[in-house]
């Protein structure tokens, strides 16, 4: 097992090298001038030149690219080319309302979707299984950017119990950090729960005739307790993947929220700094992501093994 | 059971239930009533939330002459000169001037007792300081440095600027609202030099004072408590008597037109910037909202000149007729409160730089002039492209009709959208369009007209020895009657030569929460002289 970590730690690397090529190479190839844009539609082509030289962005390509590696090597992601500062602290200070946004839409997702997929599963014979379908389906079939629209409606400015818009760090209050955050963060879990309740549910239908769920109820085991025990355990396998990827899903959909809900997070800076062409910045985002989504899946592929002891990795 | 019909039932209370908030929204919009009060007596204290659309580069309002630099920036830095509600040029900084008789040294003498936010008083080093850099770093400033001689210090509170030749615009390039020449510490201009000021470098002498910038979210100001304020009430624009009643300012960032409405419907905001037109009805019919329209320049066709078939002056006055611009501006703008029809190079509002003389072939539509002009001229036939910007919708809408005008008369189009950035970037290559379509905000002089810069792409390398002709006269005119003509000239050639062609004024709509009161807005938002209800 610990071989197995360290050998998918090490695999990273290469991963994380093709990821730094493809990027610098989109951003480099796409046109736009991020002097041009600095100095407006008025300014002349010396001026042009000049801050060109002060951004090091009049150097052949090959070079920038290995200068920005050795860089990436020490710890430095270089500093953005519209604001002089660091791009590390600039994702540090961007992170804090996104990682707030994904921990509490993936809350919302596991204490919403578990229950409601384990009633289901109880009353599966009833009403209650198609309506779930049906649901399920739509929360997963809305498109993000209109549920939104409608819930800031509804319960923004027709009755309005949360703000249309806007953060508050958790260090300046909790509560004025959940009544910000929840509606964003129910939007962006809508989707992840139909899917992780269908996932469970399937899974959890799946067990519910086996052998061994038979055998539990022959014992005399009580149904609730053959649910739990027999029936959810084993179909959380397969939703841990799901829900590994629902992490992915939930850090790519903030970045239509966090432009919807005025959340300055991961998101916003990374189309802000797409349309300033601010490359050290759009590098260091893509990088920064890229390595959520390949920690995240050494995390899920762990923690099989941690669920279910058949699986070994040596 | 038919679960059939169970499913569609709890698919209808679902879809009633999110439907509510629409249906709330449509009877809140559908009230009327405007509910601007009787003078009442200022309210001291209070913050003002400003949602805007976009994150300014810098704050340093010398440095660009980007819109929202410039809507921060005046809050915090203030000028020599200014220009006044008509666009005069009048003293800010400045207590008064002297011309000599040869006009070539202008003798200025500041106000004393004029403070900077850190606590420092104004001094003729600050205005000689603060001049040296703006000759550098702003495009007004480096035209109107090569007339400068020398500018020096002659005792604490006077500064004597010799020219090299007489240059009659210098009063209005040091007034001009657009990379300004803001009063700073002699410091501080001489530590950024070239540099855009950095955030704690942001000390002028405005009414408010820079507190905070948290880049992407919002910038706060904080009032200064010891403003020295001038003493006159009714000048307006940039001048005068300024009052900062508000405790605090705080612009914060907002990337969406509707987020921007339903924050000020729910006192999220108190003002919001940049509202799209066809929500015009949306805030006049909100008793909490009030709309706020002020000129923003003028949308432009340009053809490029550097190679056929718009080199041939024929080519481009079959453009011009074929351009039918009612239709035009009833496609983009819809709401006639946000167009004017005018051939004028400068607004009707700027009494000191507009004329309508010369501009009688503004509207020229005429479709069979147009296809006998495109008939001699030297068009090919092959297609021509129509470049523009889909960041912009206006942009696109004109793109799309004047397509479809151009085809009218004979000509083969293809339109290129581009996003903003990659826009930019070819429009530097003459290879890449035959026309553009782009808005220019408002120019305070002549010499600022960026569509009309000689041999550049932003003119369309627009060359004529006529032009230049009129740009050097504007620099030696220095009356009335003499300005006036010249300017008519100018409209003349534009109107004759066609670098460009102007479609339409326009208006940009901004709105306002009724709480905020005795708001007069100018070419953008001032919050000073202005209070918020409780």
């Amino acid at each position: 097992m610990l071989q197995y970590t360290i050998r998918r730690l090490i695999s990273i690397i290469p991963v994380m090298f093709i990821v730094s090529i493809i990027v610098f190479l989109i951003v480099h190839l796409t046109p736009g001038n991020p002097a041009f844009l600095i100095l407006g539609e008025d300014s002349s082509e010396e001026s042009i030149a000049q801050l060109e030289s002060q951004l090091g962005l009049d150097k052949p390509m090959v070079i920038q690219f290995f200068d920005w590696i050795k860089n990436i090597v020490t710890g430095d992601l270089g500093q953005s080319v519209y604001s002089s500062e660091p791009v590390l602290n600039i994702i540090i200070g961007h992170f804090g309302p996104t990682f707030s946004l994904m921990i509490l839409s993936l809350i919302l997702v596991l204490l919403i979707a578990i229950p409601t997929a384990i009633f289901v599963v109880w009353k599966r014979k009833t009403v209650l299984d198609p309506m779930f379908i049906s649901v399920s389906l739509l929360g997963v079939s809305i498109p993000e950017f209109w549920f939104a629209m409608l819930l800031v409606l509804a319960f923004g400015v027709a009755i309005p119990i949360f703000p249309v818009a806007g953060y508050i760090p958790m260090a300046e209050g909790f509560g004025d950090w959940l009544y910000h955050l929840l509606l964003p963060a129910f939007v962006l879990a809508a989707v992840e729960i139909g899917l992780i309740a269908r996932m469970l549910r399937d899974g959890m239908l799946d067990s519910v005739n086996q052998d061994y769920t038979r055998t539990a109820r022959a014992k005399g085991v009580k149904e609730s307790r053959v649910l739990m025990k027999h029936v959810f355990s084993n179909a959380l396998i397969p939703t841990t993947t799901v829900i590994g990827t629902t992490v992915a899903g939930l850090l790519g959909g903030t970045v239509i929220l966090e432009t919807m809900f005025t959340i300055p997070g991961i998101g916003q800076l990374l189309i802000d700094s797409i349309h300033r062409r601010d490359y050290p910045v759009i590098q260091g985002v893509v990088l920064f992501i890229a390595a959520i989504y390949v920690l995240v899946n050494l995390v899920v592929d762990l923690l099989y093994a941690f669920l279910d002891p058949r699986i070994r990795y040596d | 059971m038919n679960i059939k019909k169970y499913n569609h039932i709890f698919i209808a209370i679902l879809g009633l239930f999110l439907m509510s908030g629409l249906i709330g929204c449509s009877k809140d919009a559908a009230s009327d009533g405007n509910t601007d009060s009787a003078k009442q007596k200022p309210t001291e204290g209070g913050t003002l939330n400003v949602a805007i659309s976009a994150d300014p580069d810098t704050i340093d309002w010398m440095y660009t002459g980007a819109t929202v630099t410039r809507d921060v920036g005046w809050h915090i830095f203030e000028t020599l000169f200014a220009l006044d509600k008509d666009y005069k040029p009048r003293p800010m900084i400045a207590e008064d001037y002297e011309i000599s008789d040869d006009q070539k040294t202008y003798t200025i003498n500041i106000r004393k007792d004029v403070n900077f936010h850190d606590g420092s008083a104004v001094t003729a080093d600050d205005v000689v300081a603060s001049i040296d850099r703006w000759r550098k770093v702003s495009s007004v400033g480096t035209i109107a440095s090569e007339y400068i001689d020398q500018v020096k210090a002659t005792d604490e509170h006077t500064v004597e600027i010799t020219l090299n030749q007489v240059y009659s615009p210098l009063l209005a390039d040091m007034a001009a609202p657009k990379s300004a020449l803001t009063i700073i510490p002699e410091k501080i201009a001489k530590d950024a030099g070239e540099q855009p000021l950095q955030p704690e470098q942001l000390v002028g002498t405005g009414p408010f004072k820079f507190e905070t910038w948290d880049r992407g979210s919002e910038i706060v100001l904080a009032k200064f408590e010891d403003y020295s304020a001038r003493d006159e009430t009714d000048w307006g624009g940039l001048t005068g008597k300024k009052v900062a009643y508000l405790d605090e300012i705080k612009f914060q960032i907002v990337k969406d037109p509707q987020v921007m409405i339903n924050g000020l419907k729910t006192d999220l905001y108190d003002y919001v910037q940049q509202v799209p037109p066809d929500l015009y009805q949306m805030v006049e019919s909100d008793p909490k909202m009030d709309p706020v329209s002020y000129i923003n320049g003028y949308s432009t066709i340009t053809p490029n000149k550097a190679k056929a078939p718009f080199d041939d002056i024929k080519a481009r006055k079959a453009l011009n007729h074929a351009l039918d611009k009612k239709t035009i501006a009833e496609a983009t703008y819809g709401n006639d409160e946000f167009y004017h029809f005018d051939g004028g190079l400068f607004d009707p509002e700027q009494k000191e730089l507009y004329t309508e003389d010369g501009t009688d072939g503004y509207l020229a539509y005429d479709k069979d002039k147009a296809e006998q002009l495109l008939e001699e001229s030297s068009y090919d036939g092959k297609p021509i492209t129509i470049m523009f910007s889909n960041s912009y919708p206006r942009y696109e809408k004109i793109a799309e009709v004047l397509k479809e005008q151009l085809e009218e008369v004979g000509f083969k189009v293809e339109l290129e959208p581009y996003e903003w950035a990659t826009y930019l970037e070819k429009w530097q290559d003459p290879k890449n369009w035959d026309l553009v379509v782009v808005g220019w905000s408002t120019r305070f002089s002549p010499s600022e007209l960026g569509m009309l810069i000689l041999d550049t792409n932003s003119s369309g390398w627009y060359n004529s020895d006529r032009w230049e002709k009129l740009l050097n006269q504007w620099s030696t005119a220095n009356s009335r009657e003499q300005k006036k003509e010249i300017l008519a000239k100018m409209n003349q050639t534009v109107n004759e030569e066609l670098p460009f062609i102007k479609v339409v004024n326009e208006s940009t709509l901004d709105a306002k929460s009724d709480k905020l009161k005795d708001y007069d807005s100018w070419v953008g938002q001032r919050f000073w002289n202005t209070w918020k209800s409780k």
